[in-house]
């Protein structure tokens, strides 16, 4: 036994992890730079070079430890402090608030996030029309790049793409972090199926009312990012709704039952994602031949997508984001990145390896201009 | 009749947000079958025709006053949702629920079957722009018989977006459809109680107001 858990071990000597990490370091400096790196402003290529280090330290760690989720979620959180901060600055540069006018959206000049797609689907089937005030392919995030990068995202990584490119998950996978034992415990698991319900109605809404519903009422993210004016009302009540939202499911809730809460109540774009997990080429596989059933992965899971009978039949669950927590947290490696069709305890580290490069490739592309943008800011208010 | 027949056909999908949202979680969460929900669309559709005509015969008595005060057009309503809500929200979270029913959450609707009946009556008077053109043009011109007849054109047109509801009852043996139909009754509850709030909020700042106006 003790055999097979050292040839199962995900760790690599310093040696074979540089390796593993050279192609991301070449990869991630085109990216980064565009492949013309230019250097004449001392603060942004200081930027630059602080995150090209972050993030392919990072990278190599999780290759030479054999660890994921603990170095996932360094780069993580950061994606969506940073990426926070440089939409709020950018906001601020533009209009001198973090809330918007009638006249933007009349403009088409709010940025696009990802939340929307779920809304956008059916308006843009039937009508041909994109129910969403902002810039196609011009500007700020745009909604084309947008929708474009998420496909990819989805299809390849399924709900992965929610723990790896979703640049507002980090906070509360954060705030799911501050506390190492739960104080609310068996919480009932028909709450995971709460997405599907706000996919629902948000998709119906949307296609009728051929508005955001979920932007323009619930996404608590608006909090950390943008919203509308207060000028009425309503629109004073849509602010309360989504800061309540924001306090309860992003903040309070991860923190008193360690899960990630928005996600896994909330979100619709994650219940989209969750159906793409029956498709997508990555999976998490649970080898029953090595798994000894002491569910340390149904606690530490985040997003409730392993349970005492998922283990009982091998597999996990289509809400599993692929976070790399229970992975981490398996003491014999019974629970491990696999690639579908092959069988589960085989092909470990290929599998990881595989997957590891392209979900770190896509949260390095999402995340490496906000970080370089901030690090600026940051610099330049050092250096005055 | 034509104007308000297009009225209807062009409000009918804020009408299906308003009440269908509801309507079709309760027909797939409802153990009776396509003719079951059918009957139980009827008697939406059937209160809603009975609650237009109501209206057009009170907007022709009351006239334009009756409707644009912020008590009659914002807090009656708003109540109304928050009534209706809390009934929702505590359906879905109540786990000793007899049956898929909303109309067993509470004492006042015994019988299920006057659930379409209720949402008829919400979905009617929660005037929707549409309605209140149609309702502020019948208080002002026209005879009665003619107001009787654009409104069952406003009804019409509108009706069209609910028919296709009793098919979502063929999903009922999915238990995760049901599960999802049950959520998303008590999100639709969460969502009128933020609006029937809203609503009763506008109409007081409208009040006051208007008092301090005078």
């Amino acid at each position: 036994m003790f055999e097979t858990l050292k040839t199962n071990g995900m760790r690599k000597s310093f040696v074979k992890s540089l390796l593993y990490a050279l192609p991301m370091f070449i990869l991630t400096f085109f990216l980064m730079t565009g492949g013309k790196p230019d250097f004449s402003d001392p603060s942004y290529s200081l930027a630059l070079i602080t995150a090209f280090v972050l993030v392919n330290i990072l990278y190599f760690l999780m290759h030479y430890t054999g660890k994921t989720d603990r170095y996932r979620v360094v780069l993580f959180v950061i994606f969506a402090l940073t990426l926070s901060f440089s939409l709020i600055r950018n906001m601020i540069a533009i209009r001198h608030s973090m809330s918007f006018s009638q006249a933007d959206i009349l403009e088409c000049r709010i940025p696009f996030c990802h939340l929307v797609i779920p809304m956008m689907i059916i308006p843009a089937a039937f009508s041909k029309s994109i129910i969403f005030p902002g810039s196609i392919i011009n500007g700020f995030a745009n909604i084309s790049s947008m929708v474009v990068l998420w496909a990819v995202a989805t299809i390849v990584l399924g709900r992965g793409f929610c723990s790896w490119g979703c640049f507002y998950g980090g906070w509360d996978d954060a705030f799911s972090r501050f506390r190492r034992k739960p104080v609310f415990r068996n919480i009932n698991l028909i709450w995971r199926w709460m997405p599907f319900a706000v996919l629902f109605m948000v998709a119906l809404t949307a296609a009728l009312s051929l508005i955001p519903t979920y932007c323009d009422w619930i996404c608590p993210f608006k909090a950390v990012t943008e919203y509308e004016q207060v000028t009425s009302v309503e629109s004073a009540a849509k602010a309360g709704v989504f800061f309540s939202i924001f306090a309860g499911l992003v903040v309070v809730l991860p923190v008193m039952t360690t899960k990630r809460t928005q996600c896994s109540y909330l979100c619709p774009l994650g219940a989209i994602n969750s159906l793409s997990n029956r498709i997508t080429p990555f999976t998490i596989k649970i080898d029953k031949a090595a798994c000894n059933e002491c569910n340390r992965c149904v606690e530490v899971c985040p997003v409730f997508a392993i349970t005492k009978e998922d283990i009982k039949n091998g597999r996990v669950s289509v809400f599993c984001s692929k976070c790399g927590k229970c992975v981490d947290a398996c003491p014999r490696n019974a629970i491990h990145f696999g690639i579908r069709g092959v069988p589960a305890g085989t092909m470990k580290n290929f599998s990881r390896n595989m997957f590891l490069f392209i979900s770190f490739l896509f949260m390095a592309v999402f995340s490496a201009g906000s970080v370089v943008n901030t690090l600026q800011s940051i610099f330049k208010l050092i250096t005055g | 009749m034509a104007e308000a027949f297009i009225l209807g056909l062009s409000t009918g999908s804020a009408c299906l947000v308003t009440c269908g949202m509801v309507m079709l979680p309760y027909f797939v969460a409802d153990s009776a079958g396509i003719r079951k929900a059918g009957s139980g669309l009827l008697l939406f559709l059937a209160t809603r025709l009975f609650a237009y005509l109501l209206l057009s015969t009170v907007a022709w008595f009351f006239g334009r006053a009756f409707f644009v005060t912020s008590f009659m057009s914002r807090i009656i309503p708003g109540a109304l949702y928050m009534i209706f809500a809390v009934m929702l929200v505590v359906y879905s979270i109540d786990r000793g629920r007899k049956t898929s029913c909303p109309a067993g959450l509470s004492a006042a609707i015994k019988k299920k079957r006057l659930v379409p009946l209720m949402l008829g009556l919400v979905n009617s008077i929660g005037f929707c722009p549409a309605l209140f053109i149609l309702v502020t043009r019948s208080a002002t011109q026209g005879t009665l018989a003619g107001n009787y007849l654009a409104f069952t054109a406003f009804f019409a047109g509108s009706s069209i977006w609910f028919l296709p509801l009793p098919l979502a009852g063929k999903l009922k043996g999915k238990e995760v459809i049901r599960t999802v139909g049950i959520l998303a009754t008590g999100l639709a509850g969460v969502i009128f109680m933020i609006k029937g709030i809203t609503n009763i909020i506008g109409g007081i700042t409208n009040i006051i107001g208007g008092i301090i106006n005078v």
